[in-house]
């Protein structure tokens, strides 16, 4: 092999290379991205799930000990100085409230019903965007060339939704 | 958000053939009537021409690949495109449509769904029904495949039973949304719940009507379980009639009628008039969309017992079971079920199962498609955000 040769060989290489390294640089990007945009679309979800609930105190009839119950949990749960963990439970608490309550409710409480089957399709598509990123994140080749950058590494949103599944969104929310 | 309750453009790939009624095709025509009626903009990718059985689509809506190419794919024959002059057609399509949302069914399938998640530049839903591949084809086409299944924004699996496939073999989640139904087909007209029930009870010993719908040359649709099963039944019921209705051809013994294909208005009939529901499936059924429109129609229902199955009808030990399981492949169970039910008749569990499958109709499956459209919008980047704030 002469030089022309070799060196044009390790041109090619460095072609390929740089191509895989990029593309697994975007898929990476692209995962982050989504873990972030499905946390404010999650977050967002939670807070009007949470609004709905306090319109259950407007219910005419509400009995006052139930009132309570509702507005300590979904207060709770709007607090904007939770931390993550303590955000989570907060969650899941308002979701035992609200199921605790569900047989109770008068049929108007459907929108509440969608708010609560809407945050648990969100929940379930952020998840699985953090699943996806961390699994790209945890490739060896990203490790090393360190393509996640300085990205923070997301984490899935561990909480209780109290639903049963499958989920329903009522029609005339959409 | 007013810009929220916009109407949608949709592009919906279905990978198989309209040419051919099935599962996936129904799921599609269903959603694409519903996002019509509520007014969104569909528009339906699928091969083949629009025939009698999609009658219920818009022309306007439907966008033809070209004829399919019977192939075997996942232990059944798929009538799907590939090839690049469908990878051409497909990024037309998009082009074209500037969807908001693409909506791709089947996406891990060798056709125009996998085709238009590798072309896609728009939020992705992708409906798994049955056909996830196994680990094993995944881990041979690599890279690419792999590199496609994250470009799926949100997934939506018809059963419990589908998206645990997502999970352990996409390495994915998947909300469950299962698939609808057009109730009202099948219980206006007349009161049937009351009408069905009558005739149930005036059976006693005279004719009884079994019914079985699908494909008739398919084993895993399980008519041979059936077609054993009916002589052990005709012993104590002689005047027992079977019909099956169903693609495909194959030879039937003389006590068995074959109406071959039929449209839904013949189904819906047909569904009225029987006084037992088969679904002796065997395997491989992840969503019994017939058993949910017999439900509707109020025949009592005999179903193999499939995880898919005893979604919809409730464990066996369960006193509030919606109908009959027996264990698949069991001729002999088949048997003893279909006696049971018609020796008994229990007009509340059929009222029962009539308002259980309620809960499948469209207005209710595609208003919870639709809240994961607007999830997968919000989510979506910036660049793809004009509609939403439209």
């Amino acid at each position: 092999m002469n030089t022309v040769e070799i060196v044009s060989l390790m041109i090619i290489v460095v072609l390929i290379v740089g191509w895989r390294v990029t593309w697994l640089a975007t898929r990476v990007d692209r995962a982050n991205v989504r873990a972030e945009r499905t946390w404010a679309v999650l977050d967002a979800a939670l807070v009007r799930r949470a609004e709905r609930a306090l319109e259950l105190l407007l219910v005419p009839g509400i009995d006052p000990a139930t009132a309570l119950l509702v507005a300590d949990a979904a207060n709770a749960a709007l607090d904007p100085q939770l931390s993550r963990q303590d955000r989570e439970r907060a969650e899941s608490d308002l979701s035992y409230v609200l199921d605790a309550i569900g047989a109770m409710l008068p049929s108007e409480s459907n929108r509440l019903e969608s708010e609560r089957a809407r945050a648990s399709i969100c929940r379930r598509l952020h998840n699985d965007a953090v699943a996806t990123a961390l699994s790209l994140r945890r490739r060896y080749s990203v490790r090393l060339l360190q393509l996640a950058g300085h990205a923070a590494e997301p984490r899935p949103f561990e909480m209780a939704d109290g639903l049963s599944q499958p989920v329903i969104v009522r029609a005339a929310e959409n | 958000m007013t810009g929220l309750r916009a109407s949608l453009r949709v592009g919906i790939v279905c990978p198989y053939s309209f040419d051919v009624p099935g599962g996936v095709q129904n799921h599609v025509l269903g959603l694409a009537r519903y996002l019509r009626e509520a007014g969104h903009r569909p528009s339906v990718l699928a091969p083949g021409q629009l025939g009698p059985a999609t009658e219920e689509l818009y022309v306007e809506d439907f966008v033809s690949v070209g004829a399919a190419v019977p192939v075997r794919y996942n232990g059944s024959v798929a009538r799907v495109n590939f090839g690049p002059l469908s990878a051409a057609r497909v990024t037309r399509w998009l082009h074209k449509g500037k969807f908001d949302v693409l909506h791709i069914h089947e996406p891990i399938t060798p056709s125009i769904s996998l085709l238009a998640l590798w072309a896609a530049e728009r939020p992705v839903v992708a409906t798994f029904h049955t056909a996830t591949p196994r680990s094993r084809s995944m881990q041979l086409a690599g890279g690419v495949l792999r590199a496609a299944i994250e470009k799926i924004d949100a997934g939506i699996a018809v059963s419990e039973e589908a998206r645990n496939v997502v999970v352990q073999h996409l390495g994915r989640d998947a909300v469950v949304i299962p698939n609808g139904i057009q109730f009202d087909d099948f219980t206006h007209r007349s009161e049937t719940g009351v009408e069905l029930m009558d005739s149930c009870r005036s059976t006693g010993s005279e004719r009884a009507r079994l019914i079985f719908l699908g494909r008739l040359d398919e084993p895993r649709k399980g008519l041979d379980v059936l077609l054993a099963a009916v002589p052990l039944i005709m012993k104590s019921r002689p005047n027992l009639e079977l019909i099956v209705a169903g693609q495909g051809s194959r030879s039937l013994p003389g006590w068995c009628r074959s109406l071959g294909m039929i449209s839904v208005e013949t189904k819906i009939k047909l569904l009225r008039s029987a006084d037992v529901f088969v679904a002796p499936h065997l395997a491989r059924e992840s969503f019994g969309i017939v058993l949910l429109e017999a439900m509707a129609s109020g025949v009592p229902i005999v179903a193999s017992e499939l995880p898919s199955f005893l979604d919809v009808l409730g464990s066996p030990r369960d006193e509030q079971r919606l109908g009959e399981v027996f264990t698949a492949g069991d001729a002999r169970a088949l048997a003893a079920s279909v006696l049971q039910v018609l020796d008994r008749p229990d007009p509340l569990r059929v009222t029962r199962a009539q308002r259980a499958a309620r809960r499948y109709d469209w207005s209710v499956v595609g208003a919870t498609v639709l809240a994961v459209y607007r999830a997968a919008l919000s989510a979506a980047p910036a660049r793809w955000a004009e509609r939403r704030i439209g």
